[in-house]
């Protein structure tokens, strides 16, 4: 070996040891010390700009102030949200890793999608929930949900509903009309909200489903109209939409119910790990810049973590995996997993 | 936030600056895109004032999409999908020594492109809006299947390679969860295959790890030296190329602006119609033909102030950079409806006049130091090769943080040496898997929406928009005939 050489394996040698080293004292200190001493990595599921980043992000913010510690947001898309919620989970349960993710990993198991879902995880706060509202186009003939349903009853498999694809809000939303109404769509799946809001608006298709928030600018420049809203009670915004469940009474066992957006941790994390969060978290949302944020997005503010945010999610997941599985759409039964079905 | 021009600030003027400068050094790493600076930047926005991140993207945004072309000239890696056309006479040109008067050109034509964009947004949003409201599935499963036409111009000399790739690239294009039924396809039941195989990876493979194996094995040819005495086109060269640029800076503000296609394939189409209707070019196309990298350069940077109309008329995102645009803004509590142009006119004209400063700094940054790049393609090849290896890897990883991608790349990128060395054309491949995913859910969408074959085709022959696309694709058919190109060149003759 030459001296030049043995310099470099030395010298090597020194840096690895260092690192290690450093690697050692940082494991320890996260055992020994309070949590949390590092910075915390967040993993936004779905893409940036999208309703899940924003209220991660804007959460992240005031939560990191209430933790003393920096949250480093960052994207980890695909797979209806998948990829992350399978990333974070195989990521050690020291608190360190935080899923934002939406409603979607419910029906992972029923949809054949995942076999992770929140039943591995803790939800450290449901920041809120998106209220869905049926829309049709400006030129659309229907002006109630009434008439929109008449003729579906009419006209099996006529009118075109833009979706989203499966397990996402249009299509669950459909199912639900269709099993509860007894009616037929015809539906044509777009790749996301906007493209299926835009075919409504170009008349390519007849109806569609988005939240409250995405449609609001729409509607009061005259571009939609808002048919009815999924909810029992009335939206204060919109005195004038007639809720579902005013016109047909069955659909009143559904609600609330409508998309939303959480922070999670591995539930295998130390529980005063998840006291700290939750704590923290709770505290950010409370803030009234975030309750302003929410208030300006048209979210409807939830702020429940442990066992409430559990029962809310599993009765999300009772409605929505029972009416995927009456049209149809599921690979499995809920039964095979134990979801109850809402009497 | 209520003066139109309270954003007109000299800070802002340098923060487009600065984007622009960094937008082109990301825009010419393969992985590394606008849409990921974006969604970078969109973290910073919470802190910042709205102009300065506004600023900073528009910048980014417009020098991305121009940095792509780097790369596609100098290394034949496109940084971007919108810059894979850039490759077919960019790399030739660098082959012949004339890497610095093709980047010259590009940046030029680029700049001319923003503007073209620019002035159809300023002029003419709202009707350019209304046009891509009437797109329906229909109209843009017609518009996918003239992009695949492309095949045609860019098989290289076989066509039956380029058309075996082309359809390797548009099978490869069904793996993952099938958008409309949610069932896996191919997916072995892996949770990562059910996203599919991006089409980035496969470029960055393709073109990053292929070529640069491609080159290590042919490491003993001589290098050619960049002749850089004068890199500034000829005048009389610009003069001729100038309307070339302006059609295709057209079809790219309008292919843009339609929030199912984008820069991508505006700037496909776009070569794709410089070939074909490019009379005598100096040189043929794929051989080095500054029309081919005038075409893609003024298309792709046009698309930008194309994917700004939806955004600003309709409030919905022309592409994956301003829908994080709208994102950014949802932030600051400026929402991005139909009537933002008449609630938040400050947007329209902010944007604006971004874009035309981005313009200005593109011309200043595009146009210095091409010297020093050009000197690029003459770095020694066992030098070059591996750092583009080591590139490809880093910015397939970038893409969405995923191991799975960097697999993916490495896979496509032995394939892609493997086409290359049994004389495969690769940009077929990307080009399938680009359009793929269009073809077949906007057909698909067509044929739901229109319950059937036969009301698909009602549906065509009753829609103003698509008839007007099956009259062209009719046209597409016929001039690629053999009997009428011969009897053609027969009656020019006579």
């Amino acid at each position: 070996m030459s001296k030049t050489k043995k310099w470099i394996v030395a010298l090597l040698l020194v840096i690895s040891t260092i690192v290690a080293v450093q690697e050692v004292i940082k494991t320890a200190r996260m055992y020994l010390e309070e949590y949390p001493s590092n910075d915390i990595n967040a993993y936004v599921a779905w893409g940036a700009g999208g309703a899940t980043d924003i209220m991660g992000r804007t959460l992240s913010i005031y939560a990191a102030k209430e933790l003393g510690v920096d949250i480093v947001v960052q994207n980890k898309t695909g797979a209806s949200g998948a990829i992350a919620t399978e990333f974070v989970r195989k990521q050690p349960a020291d608190g360190y890793n935080i899923l934002y993710n939406a409603e979607n990993p419910t029906l992972y198991k029923v949809l054949n999608i995942s076999p992770i879902d929140y039943s591995e995880y803790e939800p450290i706060i449901l920041i809120g929930q998106q209220m869905p509202v049926v829309v049709v186009g400006e030129h659309s003939p229907y002006h109630s949900i009434s008439e929109l349903i008449e003729s579906a009853r009419k006209h099996p498999g006529k009118i075109k509903l833009s979706t989203t694809g499966i397990g996402a809000l249009p299509g669950n939303v459909a199912a639900m009309l269709e099993s509860t109404s007894d009616v037929t769509f015809n539906q044509v799946p777009f790749g996301g909200d906007a493209d299926a809001l835009t075919a409504v608006m170009g008349g390519h298709t007849d109806v569609s489903v988005i939240n409250y928030s995405a449609a609001v600018d729409y509607a009061r420049e005259g571009k939609i109209r808002i048919l009815t809203v999924l909810n029992n009670e009335r939206l204060a915004s919109e005195p004038n939409v007639e809720t579902i469940s005013e016109v047909y009474p069955e659909y009143g066992k559904y609600f609330p119910w409508g998309p939303f957006i959480g922070a999670f941790v591995d539930k295998d994390c130390p529980e005063k790990v998840k006291e700290t969060l939750a704590k923290a978290f709770r505290n950010a949302w409370e803030t009234p810049e975030f309750q302003q944020f929410l208030a300006d997005s048209d979210v409807i503010p939830l702020g429940y973590s442990g066992d409430e945010a559990r029962a809310y999610i599993e009765k999300w997941q009772q409605v929505t995996a029972w009416i995927l599985h009456d049209v149809g759409q599921t690979t499995v039964s809920p039964a095979e997993y134990g979801i109850q079905r809402i009497e | 936030m209520e003066e139109i021009f309270s954003y007109f600030t000299l800070a802002n003027i340098l923060w487009v600056a600065v984007g622009v400068l960094a937008g082109i050094y990301i825009g010419a790493i393969p992985g590394l895109s606008v849409t990921m600076a974006a969604s970078l930047l969109i973290g910073m926005t919470f802190d910042w004032d709205t102009g300065s991140a506004l600023a900073l993207m528009m910048g980014v945004y417009m020098g991305g999409v121009y940095g792509g072309s780097r790369a596609a000239i100098l290394l034949n890696i496109p940084g971007a999908p919108a810059a894979v056309a850039t490759t077919f006479d960019g790399y030739p040109l660098a082959k012949k020594g004339e890497a610095g008067k093709a980047i010259a050109v590009s940046t030029i034509i680029s700049v001319l492109g923003g503007l073209v964009g620019l002035v159809i947004l300023l002029a003419a949003a709202p009707a350019v809006g209304k046009l891509a409201l009437g797109f329906g599935p229909k109209d843009y499963f017609l518009l996918v299947v003239m992009g695949l036409f492309l095949v045609g111009s860019l098989g290289g000399k076989s066509m039956a390679k380029g058309m075996f790739t082309a359809a390797m690239g548009l099978m490869l294009a069904v793996v993952g969860t099938d958008p409309i039924t949610g069932l896996g396809r191919f997916t072995f039941g892996n949770t990562n295959m059910r996203s599919g195989i991006s089409y980035i990876t496969v470029m960055i493979g393709v073109f990053g790890i292929g070529e640069a194996l491609m080159q290590l094995q042919h490491r003993e040819e001589p290098i050619v030296k960049q002749k850089l005495n004068s890199v500034r086109p000829p005048r009389s060269t610009l003069k001729k190329l100038i309307p070339l640029g302006i059609r295709s800076a057209i079809i790219g503000t309008i292919v843009g602006a339609l929030p199912g296609a984008g820069g991508d394939i505006a700037a496909l189409l776009s070569y794709d119609v410089a070939k074909r209707t490019t009379k005598e070019p100096e040189v043929p196309f794929g051989e080095g033909a500054f029309e081919g990298v005038v075409a893609p350069e003024a298309a792709n940077n046009a698309a930008v102030g194309g994917a700004l109309i939806p955004m600003l008329t309709l409030g919905i995102p022309g592409d994956s950079v301003t829908a994080i645009m709208m994102g950014a803004l949802t932030v600051h509590g400026v929402r991005c409806g139909p009537m933002i142009m008449s609630s938040q006119p400050w947007l329209f004209y902010t944007l604006a006049w971004m874009l035309a400063v981005a313009c200005v700094f593109l011309l200043i940054f595009g146009m210095s130091g091409i010297r020093v790049f050009a000197k690029l393609v003459e770095v020694p090849r066992e030098i070059l090769m591996p750092l583009i290896i080591v590139i490809s890897i880093v910015g397939s990883y970038a893409i969405t943080n995923n191991v799975m991608d960097v697999i993916w790349t490495v896979v496509f990128g032995i394939v892609g040496y493997l086409l290359k060395y049994y004389g495969f054309p690769v940009a077929p491949l990307v080009l399938g898997l680009i359009l793929g995913p269009n073809l077949e859910l906007n057909f698909r969408r067509a044929m739901i929406s229109a319950g059937g074959a036969a009301g698909l085709v009602k549906d065509i022959f009753t829609s103003p928009v698509s008839l007007v696309l099956v009259v062209i694709l009719g046209m597409l058919v016929v001039s690629q005939v053999k009997i009428a190109q011969g009897s053609a060149a027969s009656g020019q003759k006579k």
